[in-house]
């Protein structure tokens, strides 16, 4: 078998989509335990007994105990990537066995915002909770989303992080793992070389590079773990609350979508980006258009678009008719991932070999830094290896992420992922979802509304029968 | 609240459970015989489907012209969603996001042997620890907690 090793795997907490955990201990799982106190948590004061208060301080904390010892105490085999099959990492592609593709492949996957689970940041706020650890991962698979969508808005798909930040992730020992980092790849010169000093943040040397580092750490900042910060798990679970979501709740790919959008409405450091999330899997151009300002000139004050498109791509399982569109998009360099991940565990998902999905993992507890302070390294933001699951397992429930930076863009999106829907494998009646012209409002309908509905009795169900009956036994007329 | 739902969850089986075909085929053909123009159409909820609520009714005699944007609309307002909870309508495990289609089109390629044609619909699917190994028992547990619509439904 031929198959190369693109990065020493010790961070991330998985290996190809088995996670391993620790068996036997799972009735103690947190999120039971945090559901049944989440009514104590949430409470705005002064109904509390103290005691109560202290028996959640103790939960609280031997939760938060659990879920650092559960994240972060994993075993891992490493992935095996092919060499001769292209490697397709949003809108790029690799073959590892070409060494300098191999390397460059490296250095885009390290590049890629990685967020994880956090601990020991200021208490949500009205709750005890100071992690998100069992409960936050789709929030941080949106965050890395959005981060992606910001990296290209503000850097571009080519922007890779600086060679000092590079090496000193590469060169990481594996941070409480259990496993020793073995550097089993040959192809991969930085794997052999020591360990550098930690001083990443000096050491970029043009005007251009130094603005790039600003701009990199700015970004990350945005999502620090801190009330303040406009993408923060603090923000993030303070627009959640509109959809009936608190602090310890499961999020779902949709919900985080929307949270995004008001998010990105509401940060001033965002200006001239905008969120447009679908509804019915239906992308309606105009409203895009509208939200964006272009069609009331060209110079509206938005010019760039991230575009959301939630979808369930089957019931209970991905249905496989739509395997080949995943990957056409993952191969759109606007693409900015997608939001999913297998059954109640999030991922990341940023690209595809044959028949894996490459992924970057949230479940990894790290403690909270503050990445606006220049004095702290990046290097936690950062994952530097790559992992894969199975299409076969991906769960039917995601959201797809686009870039446009601007109308043109958005023009060429709408025809290129038009052609993609329709064209791959799935029949045209079932294309993963559709752009369509005009507004949304346009498609509603004033003619066929409920007034006009009668529920006709079926021939069998009389007036008595109706009683006795499951009222489901009518027919509806539309 | 819960306990009303589940009573009446325990006591919607699946249409095709509640009726043997040579039934529904009858059905079909009464009432596409009294209205020839009308599709029979049964909408049912994903069996584990723990957010949206169950609809008051399962058939509907839909026009053949009637746009899928139009029916999800309907749909939509008997179940009191907003705009922008997820909803999604499958056929056969495909996700219904051709809104431009007719019930006609649809009905053409998808009907059921039995002459209904069948929808699910289904929210997304909420993502947290991931706790569902094949050894572990414990995931009932959680999920009951998690979801106490959940195991009724199932």
């Amino acid at each position: 078998m031929n198959s190369v090793l693109p990065g020493p795997a010790h961070l991330a907490p998985t290996s190809q989509g088995e996670s391993c955990q620790p068996r036997g201990l799972c009735k103690l799982q947190p999120a039971a335990s945090e559901k049944d106190c989440d009514n104590t948590f949430v409470g705005e004061g002064s109904t509390l007994q103290n005691d109560l208060d202290e028996v959640d301080k103790l939960k609280s904390k031997f939760m938060s105990a659990w879920n650092n010892m559960k994240y972060s105490w994993t075993v891992k085999t490493k992935p095996n990537f092919s060499k001769t099959s292209p490697l397709y990492l949003l809108g790029h592609h690799y073959l590892l066995d070409n060494k300098e593709d191999s390397e460059r492949f490296q250095k885009d996957f390290v590049s890629r915002l990685w967020f994880t689970y956090r601990r020991e940041f200021q208490p949500l706020e009205g709750t005890l909770w100071t992690t998100d650890c069992g409960w936050g991962c789709m929030l941080r698979s949106g965050q890395m989303l959005l981060g992606q969508g910001l990296l290209l808005h503000h850097l571009s798909r080519a922007w890779t992080c600086s060679d000092a930040l590079f090496t000193s992730l590469m060169e990481r020992e594996p941070q409480k793992s259990l496993s020793p980092s073995k550097s089993a790849s040959p192809g991969l010169r930085t794997l052999e070389r020591s360990r550098p000093v930690r001083d990443i943040s000096i050491q970029s040397h043009s005007p251009a590079d130094l603005v790039k580092e600003g701009l990199h750490r700015k970004i990350i900042s945005w999502f620090s773990d801190h009330p303040r910060a406009p993408f923060g798990v603090h923000q993030l679970v303070d627009l959640g609350k509109s959809s009936g979501k608190r602090a310890g709740d499961w999020y779902g790919p949709s919900i985080v979508a929307h949270i995004i959008r008001k998010a990105v409405e509401g940060a001033s450091e965002v200006s001239d980006l905008s969120v447009y999330v679908s509804q019915d899997c239906t992308v309606y151009k105009a409203d895009v258009e509208q939200l964006l300002g272009w069609d009331i000139g060209p110079r509206g004050p938005r010019k760039a678009v991230i575009i959301l498109v939630p979808v369930r791509l089957g019931g209970e399982t991905l249905n496989p008719v739509y395997t080949d569109c995943v990957k056409e998009i993952l191969r759109l360099e606007s693409c900015i991932g997608i939001i999913g991940g297998k059954p109640k565990h999030s991922l990341y998902f940023i690209g595809y070999q044959d028949e894996f999905l490459l992924y970057l993992d949230p479940h990894y507890c790290q403690p909270f830094v503050d990445p606006a302070k220049d004095s702290i390294s990046l290097e936690s933001f950062h994952c530097s290896s790559p992992q894969k699951i199975s299409f076969s397992k991906m769960d039917p429930s995601c959201t797809i992420g686009l870039y446009a930076r601007s109308r043109q863009e958005f023009d060429v999106l709408c025809e290129q992922l038009t052609r993609t829907l329709n064209s791959s494998s799935v029949k045209e009646r079932y294309p993963m979802f559709t752009f369509a012209d005009g507004h949304a409002q346009e498609y509603s309908l004033d003619d066929v509304c409920t007034p006009s509905e009668r529920a006709v009795p079926t021939p069998e169900a009389g007036a008595r029968g109706k009683v006795k009956r499951p009222s489901t036994d009518e027919f509806v007329f539309l | 609240m819960h306990q009303e739902r589940s009573q009446k969850n325990q006591s919607t089986k699946p249409f095709k459970q509640r009726k043997n075909l040579q039934t529904r085929k009858e059905e079909v053909a009464g009432i596409r015989a009294k209205f020839p123009t009308k599709i029979p159409v049964i909408v049912e909820r994903y069996q584990r489907e723990k957010s949206l609520p169950l609809l008051d009714k399962t058939k509907f005699l839909v026009p053949r012209d009637l746009s899928m944007t139009q029916f999800v609309t309907i749909i939509r307002s008997r179940l009191a969603l907003n705009a922008t909870q997820a909803f999604y309508l499958l056929v056969n495990n495909k996700s219904l996001a051709s809104m431009s289609l007719t019930l006609a089109e649809l009905y053409k390629d998808d009907q059921d042997e039995d002459g209904f044609l069948y929808m699910t619909y289904a929210s997304q699917e909420m993502f947290g620890s991931n706790l569902r190994s094949k050894e572990e028992k414990p995931v009932e547990y959680v999920l009951k907690v998690q979801n106490p619509l959940w195991h009724c439904c199932s």
